[in-house]
């Protein structure tokens, strides 16, 4: 048996240490590349990044010409069973708070079909507008790398709250009530209402 | 303690560091897939391969069967390879849980370890030698809170296809013995 290397660089295990090491390396560098990438900053009090989409009745919808109110953007999928717990919620806050200037968007980031995706709001009686999600609105709003996630953006247009994961209604309460309490700027004209989408409307 | 064995030390050490590095870094849900030994699949015979996966801790997947037609099975779909039959994929049941997310109904989902077993069936014309299968795993994961988008793990596996055993001639005819 030949004797071992006596220089620490020739040992082949510290090599494969090495090695070891550089692909951790690598690895978290990868990753860490890949989520500072294609997602901003989205915190409380900057602006809501502004997005047009169609809903499921084929309408435009453009969020900025929701200014005035106080919106609820709600990042869903069909086969979130968490978001399937939130829509009822949602539903009742709507009527709730309707009145006092909410409004409920809800973003399908689904891969399922247009019908799929209106089937689930039929199902759930989803009372306001559901939009169909795409990746570059997904990545304006930090990725929403899980769902349910839903911003609080006030009247002003400024993000007052987020809220990822299921939490309880109680908490969706407080935190629209934040967006509810937000004021207009003075030189801006309060937005359209945008037409609900009843669970007939397709 | 000598040389090479505080360096196997070290190893195991910084392996078991960067697997809970990996385990902890973000919130994102993994399914890994165990190395699968190489498969030895005679020609003209079925023969079953076990691929086994890991849901990592505090994630579940759904089984293959949920119980809700809006929830997106867990299923592999394999490359087909010419010449080599990849047959019936059998799936574990899925275990029936409820979560804080859904008190009132039971989900059917994997968790931990699970196996999938696939069918490899070389067909005659094969020549013997070693083939690579490969293939997806199709997944949705969510823990008690949240869910996340669906991933695609690749897998794939080393089949040694080897000559059909010979079979099993009946011996001729011999006079009968006769015991008195």
């Amino acid at each position: 048996m030949p004797p071992p290397s006596r220089g620490g660089s020739r040992n082949p295990l510290a090599l494969v240490v090495v090695a070891l090491i550089a692909a951790a390396m690598l690895y978290f560098g990868f990753h860490a590349a890949r989520r500072s990438g294609p997602t901003p900053l989205v915190t409380k009090a900057s602006a809501a990044p502004d997005f047009t989409l169609e809903s499921l009745d084929g309408k435009s919808v453009r969020l900025s010409d929701l200014r005035g109110k106080a919106v609820l953007l709600n990042f869903w999928a069909t086969w979130c069973g968490p978001c399937k717990i939130e829509t009822p919620w949602l539903v009742e806050l709507q009527n709730q708070y309707g009145s006092q200037g909410l409004q409920v968007i809800g973003v399908a980031m689904d891969d399922s079909g247009k019908e799929d995706i209106a089937k689930f709001a039929k199902d759930m009686g989803v009372n306001y507008p559901v939009l169909l999600g795409k990746e570059a609105v997904g990545d304006a709003y930090g990725g929403v790398p899980a769902l349910p996630e839903s911003f609080f953006i006030g009247r002003d247009g400024k993000i007052v709250d987020k809220i990822i994961g299921l939490k309880g209604k109680a908490e969706i309460e407080d935190s629209i009530k934040k967006a509810l309490d937000t004021q207009l700027a003075r030189n801006e004209a309060p937005g359209q209402t945008v037409r609900e989408n009843g669970p007939d409307q397709k | 303690m000598n040389l090479r064995t505080h360096n196997s030390n070290l190893i195991l050490v910084l392996a078991l560091l960067a697997g809970a590095a990996v385990a902890q870094s973000g919130k994102s849900p993994s399914v890994s897939f165990a190395p699968v030994a190489l498969v030895t699949a005679p020609r003209a015979a079925q023969t079953m391969v076990n691929l086994n996966f890991r849901v990592a801790s505090g994630f579940h997947i759904n089984s293959n069967l949920p119980k809700s037609e809006f929830l997106i099975p867990t299923s592999l779909k394999m490359d087909l390879p010419t010449d080599i039959i990849l047959g019936k994929i059998e799936y574990p049941a899925g275990k029936d849980l409820t979560f804080p997310f859904s008190p009132d109904e039971q989900l059917s989902v994997y968790s931990g370890d699970f196996t999938v077993a696939v069918a490899v069936h070389p067909l005659h014309a094969v020549e013997p030698g070693k083939y690579v299968m490969h293939g997806v795993l199709r997944y949705q994961a969510c823990d008690n809170a949240q869910c996340f988008p669906p991933k695609a793990l690749p897998v794939s596996f080393d089949v040694k296809v080897v000559k059909e055993p010979p079979t099993h001639r009946a011996n001729p005819a011999q006079s009968p013995h006769v015991h008195n």
